[in-house]
Parts: C-alpha cells; sequence; structure tokens
C-alpha cells in the first residue's frame, strides 16, 4: 500500500541545513492501523506530509497503491489526494463559512462528482459519523469533538484508501478522543489503512502496529509489541538515536 | 464548479463587507471616469456616415494667396461653388451653407419662430441619405431655376402642421412664402458632419431651402466666413464676388475612378483659374491644390474631436490604473489572510488551476460589481455634465455599447488586478497552514 525507501527530507537555509528525515524506511500494507509516535520534531509530520503528497522530499522513492509517486507533477499530486487519500487534522480544519454538508462535500466537488451522488456521500458520511441530524449547522455551532467528526467524514465522503490523521484527539478531552479513537477503528475494520501521528501512547497502544520517529528515522516496535508490551514500554522511554537504529537494524533485518 | 465559485466568491465578499466595498468603491470610480471620457470620446469621434465614408466626400480647394493659411479650408468661396454646381461630370453634388431665418404659417395662433435654415441643393437629401416622412426634395431643376420650395423636419411639422402630412401647404421665411415639399423624419447626426465648421455637435437644421434663392434672397451667413485679404463688403454681390470662404461642397462619389476624374477635373480647374488671376499660391501645384476629403478626413482635420479629449481619456485611464494598483493590494491582504483555508482545499484535493479559478472569480465578480456601480457613476457624471453644465445632451448621454463594455473592462481590469494576489495564494503550500490552523 505505501512503501517508502530511503526517503530523506533536509529544509535548508543559508545559514543551516536540517534533516527532517534521514534514511526513512516505511512499508505499510493494505487494511493496517499503524500509530506513529515520537518526540516533538523528530519528523512525524514531515513524514505525514510527504506520506500525504503535500510535500515533496530529497531523495528516495515512495510508492503509494504501486504507483511511483516520488515526482509528481503538482495537479497529479492534487488528484491523488482527492482520489485515494483522506486527512484529519488536529485543529479539524473545517472551513468556517461553510455548514457541515458543504465543508463535507468540499473534496467531491473537486472531484467533480454529480449533485445526487455528492448529497448521498455526504448523508452516508455524516450519517457514519452520528451528526447527519446537523447538517445545515457550521463549525462554530459545534464541539471539538463533533468538529473532528465532521473532519473524518470529510476524509470519508471521498471513499479514500489511506487515511492521514495528524493528532486528531489533540484538542479533545478524553472521552472524546476515545469516540473518536472509535470511529478510527470502525473505519479501519471496513479495509481503509489508516495511519495516525499521536502522542497520545494509550491511542497508540490500540493500534494495529506502532512505530516511533526519533531523529528522522523509524523504530519499529511492533514484534517486540506483540511479545511483551511492558518490555516495549520501558525500551521506549530509554530509546535513544543509537538504540532506535539498532532496533531497526534488527527489525529491517529481520 | 463555476457556479460553485460564484457562490464561494458572494460568501467571501459577504465576509468581508468594509474590504469588499473599499474595492468595488476604487474599482467603480476608476471606471465611472474612465467610461465617462471614454463615452465623450466616443461620441465625439462616432462617423455617422458609416460605410459610406468613402463615397462621401467635401471638396476643399487651396484658393488663398501666399503665405496665407497652413491647412485646406473646409468651406470655399461662392465663386468656386458655382463652378463646381456647374460641372455637368459630377452627377450628385450639393452646395451648402446656414443661415437664420424668420418663420411663420397661415395659422394665426402660431407665433414666428427664429430659427436655423440650411441654404442647399437637392442631392443634400441623397448625399446625406436624409429620411423622409412626407413628400420628397424639391426637383432637380429647382437648383437651376430658382423656386420657393421647401423642406421641413418632423418636429416643425409637429408644431405647424400638428404632425399631419404638410406637403403642398405653405409657410413663410422672412415673410416670403415657400411650398412645402416634403417633411424629413427626425435627423440629427453627431457630429453634424455635413458642416462641422459650425460647431460639429450644434443641433441639424430643421428646414432646408434651395441654394439657388441665394443670389436673389440675399440670405445671411450663420456660420464662419472666413477671408485671407482685405475685400469691402458693401453688398450681398461684394460677397459672392470676394475670396471669402463660407460655403461646403459635398459630392457622393461611388468608384475610385470617379474621385480619379474629379481629381483630374479639379486640377485642371485650379490651373484654368490661376490664368484668370486667381489661386496664387504657386508653391502648391495644381494638383495639389485640390482636396477631396472623405467624411472621416474632413472630421479629422476640423479637429470635430478636440486633442484635450484624447488627453482626458489618457489621464482617466492612468487614473483607473492607480485605483487597480490599490486593489491589487487589497486582494493581496484579502486574499493572503484566507492561506489557511487554501491550504485546506489543497490538502482535500484542489489543484493550483482549481484554486486560481476560485479566486479569479471572486475577482470578477468584484470587477463586475465595481463595473455596474461605475457605470452609475459615469450615467450620474454625464447628467450633471449635462444639467449644470449645459453640455450638449448628444455628448452626454451613455452610448448604449457603455452597458455591455463597462462590465466587461471592469472584470478585465479586475481581472489583471487580480491575477497576481491569486497567483500568490494558489501556490501556497498546504502543509505551512494545516498544522498551524
Amino acid at each position: 500500500m505505501l512503501s517508502m525507501k530511503n526517503i530523506s527530507k533536509v529544509f535548508k537555509t543559508d545559514l543551516v541545513e536540517t534533516h527532517a528525515l534521514r534514511e526513512f524506511n516505511l512499508n505499510v500494507a493494505e487494511g493496517e492501523f499503524v500509530a506513529v509516535t515520537g518526540p516533538s520534531g523528530s519528523g512525524k509530520t514531515t513524514f505525514l506530509n510527504i506520506a500525504g503528497l503535500l510535500e515533496g522530499f530529497t531523495e528516495g522513492e515512495y510508492c503509494l497503491d504501486g504507483v511511483n509517486v516520488s515526482n509528481l507533477s503538482d495537479n497529479k499530486s492534487a488528484q491523488i489526494r482527492n482520489e485515494k487519500i483522506g486527512f484529519i487534522f488536529q485543529g479539524f480544519n473545517l472551513i468556517p463559512d461553510l455548514n457541515l454538508a458543504e465543508n463535507v462535500e468540499v473534496p467531491l466537488r473537486y472531484r467533480g462528482v454529480k449533485s445526487s451522488e455528492r448529497k448521498r456521500r455526504v448523508e452516508a458520511a455524516l450519517e457514519q459519523v452520528g451528526l447527519a441530524a446537523r447538517m445545515k449547522h457550521l463549525p462554530t455551532q459545534l464541539s471539538g469533538g463533533q468538529q473532528q467528526r465532521v473532519a473524518i467524514a470529510r476524509a470519508l465522503a471521498g471513499e479514500p484508501r489511506f487515511l492521514l490523521a495528524d493528532e486528531p484527539t489533540g484538542n479533545l478531552d478524553s472521552l472524546m478522543a476515545r469516540q473518536v479513537m472509535e470511529l478510527l477503528e470502525n473505519i479501519n475494520q471496513s479495509g481503509t489503512t489508516i495511519i495516525m501521528v499521536t502522542h497520545d501512547a494509550e491511542l497508540a497502544r490500540r493500534a494495529q502496529r506502532n512505530i516511533q520517529i526519533v531523529d528522522g528515522q523509524v523504530c519499529d516496535f511492533s514484534m517486540y509489541q506483540k511479545a511483551d508490551h511492558s518490555v516495549v514500554a520501558e525500551l521506549k522511554k530509554v530509546a535513544d538515536q543509537k538504540q532506535a537504529a539498532e532496533l531497526n537494524q534488527i527489525v529491517s533485518g529481520a | 464548479m463555476f457556479l460553485y465559485y460564484c457562490d464561494l466568491a458572494w460568501r467571501s465578499i459577504k465576509k468581508t463587507p468594509m474590504l469588499s466595498l473599499l474595492m468595488v468603491l476604487a474599482i467603480s470610480i476608476g471606471i465611472g471616469i474612465t467610461i465617462t471620457t471614454l463615452n465623450v470620446y466616443k461620441t465625439m469621434s462616432y462617423n455617422p456616415a458609416g460605410d459610406r465614408n468613402d463615397q462621401v466626400n467635401s471638396i476643399q480647394l487651396w484658393s488663398q494667396g501666399l503665405d496665407t493659411w497652413d491647412e485646406f479650408n473646409t468651406n470655399m468661396t461662392f465663386t468656386d461653388v458655382s463652378n463646381l454646381r456647374n460641372n455637368n461630370e459630377l452627377a450628385i453634388k450639393a452646395a451648402s451653407y446656414r443661415t437664420g431665418l424668420a418663420m411663420q404659417s397661415d395659422d394665426e395662433t402660431k407665433a414666428p419662430v427664429l430659427r436655423s435654415v440650411r441654404v442647399t441643393d437637392t442631392d443634400f437629401f441623397t448625399i446625406f441619405d436624409v429620411p423622409f416622412l412626407f413628400g420628397n426634395r424639391w426637383n432637380k431643376s429647382v437648383d437651376l431655376q430658382p423656386a420657393y420650395q421647401v423642406v421641413i423636419g418632423e418636429q416643425i411639422n409637429n408644431t405647424f402642421f400638428d404632425g399631419k402630412n404638410s406637403v403642398g401647404k405653405t409657410i413663410y421665411l422672412n415673410r416670403k412664402p415657400y411650398q412645402v415639399v416634403g417633411v424629413i423624419k427626425d435627423w440629427n447626426p453627431k457630429p453634424k458632419y455635413y458642416d462641422p465648421t459650425n460647431g460639429a455637435f450644434n443641433d441639424a437644421e430643421h428646414i432646408f431651402i434651395p441654394f439657388s434663392l441665394s443670389e436673389q434672397e440675399e440670405f445671411d451667413v450663420w456660420g464662419n466666413t472666413s477671408g485671407w485679404r482685405f475685400e469691402p463688403m458693401l453688398s450681398y454681390q461684394d460677397r459672392l464676388r470676394s475670396e471669402k470662404t463660407w460655403i461646403q461642397f459635398w459630392t457622393l462619389l461611388e468608384t475610385t475612378e470617379e474621385k480619379n476624374q474629379l481629381q483630374s477635373w479639379l486640377t485642371r480647374y485650379v490651373e484654368q483659374q490661376r490664368s484668370f488671376g486667381r489661386f496664387t499660391d504657386t508653391a502648391k501645384t495644381p494638383a495639389e491644390s485640390a482636396q477631396i476629403s472623405p467624411v472621416d478626413k474632413l472630421l479629422e482635420d476640423n479637429n470635430a474631436v478636440p486633442s484635450d479629449n484624447k488627453i482626458l481619456v489618457g489621464l482617466s485611464v492612468l487614473f483607473l490604473i492607480v485605483c487597480l494598483v490599490n486593489i491589487l493590494g487589497l486582494l493581496l491582504t484579502k486574499f493572503l489572510k484566507r492561506a489557511p483555508e487554501v491550504g485546506v482545499r489543497r490538502a482535500i484535493g484542489a489543484s493550483r488551476g482549481q484554486i486560481f479559478a476560485q479566486y479569479m472569480v471572486e475577482v470578477g465578480m468584484i470587477g463586475f460589481i465595481g463595473g455596474i456601480v461605475g457605470l452609475l457613476w459615469a450615467w450620474g457624471t454625464l447628467t450633471l455634465l449635462h444639467a449644470e453644465f449645459n453640455v450638449d445632451p448628444s455628448v452626454t448621454g451613455l452610448d448604449s455599447s457603455m452597458w455591455f463594455v463597462t462590465p466587461l473592462i471592469a472584470i478585465s481590469t479586475a481581472a489583471l488586478a487580480g491575477v497576481y494576489p491569486a497567483w500568490v495564494v494558489c501556490r501556497t503550500k498546504p502543509s505551512v497552514y494545516l498544522k498551524a490552523q
């Protein structure tokens, strides 16, 4: 589904070069639910932006759904984002002037979906997140949890194969966070691949696979996670770059 | 998608009413001033001859002496006009000048009125394609054998004959009875191209009488008379024999061959007149001493559109550009404020082209509204010019084409101002704003 090989991303200014990702390797299978954790500044968001074709990268190769998307034109990237990828953001990123139905239909508008089909999909998506009755409300009339559900509905309306969530529960209280997480789990069970960046260890544990990004590189604890959660937790606490690199080597060597 | 973009544009305009109002005001004032000057210019530079421009020709002769005028005079002397009228090679021709006469009818209840009168030949009506309501022009024989006949305008006919067919009726001009032979429909070409020397935007006359009556009736000249040397004018005959110029001469030339023939005839005529001691400016060859001018040339030579007018149009366009620069700044501020929304739209699948189109539609809508308001400004200004400064209504009337041209100019100019802001905002990197929102 998603394959990144030796991806590097360097941000350059006149004075400094910052390596956001270095020799980043990751494979995500279709239907997986992957949680991505890591300290601030480790490269999680950069990874998500590259995965979502929102940003290019300096080196490496990226295949999405079997297609090499390393050097796509801006228009083609937009088309793939529109057709295959759904985004959920920490800040919800709903358009404040549009009501819920109009917000949800935005990706369908750009895809050129016909009016009747748009209406059907919008209703279905809002139904799925339990907000069908508030279709004409503006985002400001909703709570944070409800706004995030609308954002999920917007992502779902396009029937994406691949959902990218950047701290989807970051602005929510624990109850709402659990509700959103349950929603994402349901979506994943219906076959959508999900990659979720989170700081919440509890939520991360609910994912099928858990990877940690440290200094722009992947530390995949899944194997250990399945074997012994306590060991993994301990390892996570003490993980430094060296350990992460070693672990990565073990995992990829396996 | 266009309707979707229109919907988004309208919401955006409503969301920032003050900013939108400022932009609409800026563009409407710029457009209003430009359209006002453009309208006046267009009206003044209109060629009423249309596609007959090359056929309708005026003749000018360099009859003046050495070191006198620098340009051909539009009018000619009575001597030259008489000779041209007698030229049988010219099938359709008309001399013409303006006079003024007191007019009354048999109806004693109608007070006499002083009216401008066009003294001309019968071909005048053919050359200028004057439309008739009743009757017709006088017979061509009247141009040789004077007769007291008259063609009147629809307004005069309405005033003195209650709009009924007055052909055969009598009107009195300076107490002389004239028989009405024709009534023309309202005819008021602007510019008044058949006599641009008498105020190019004055109204056309409503009374037309035969030129052949000039000698016996000794009509005053209500127009420009120019002379290049001192000549005593003690009698009307002095005027007729003088080198003073005061008569226009027109002819209809259907083909280039006819034009060439006339040019040859005029060259020979100048040579002949020189042998009589006239046309003393030998710096010009005989061929150079005669000019055949189609309508557009005559209007240009007579500065029917003053050069001030062109400068004014240029200045108003400069003002519009200043307005556009202001709008550009306002648009840039407005659009960049919405960059986070653009980031979201880009993230969920909008291409740069779609974002660009969305914002250009918004710019177009602002331009359209500005254009409509600008049109109202223009209409108001033109009305004010007419009401307060007594500018001729033919110049201050809003040309019908302006109702289409103005929104087009407004949308185009707004689009010009909007291209850069729309381009900047469509190149927004979505990743920059998604986290920040």
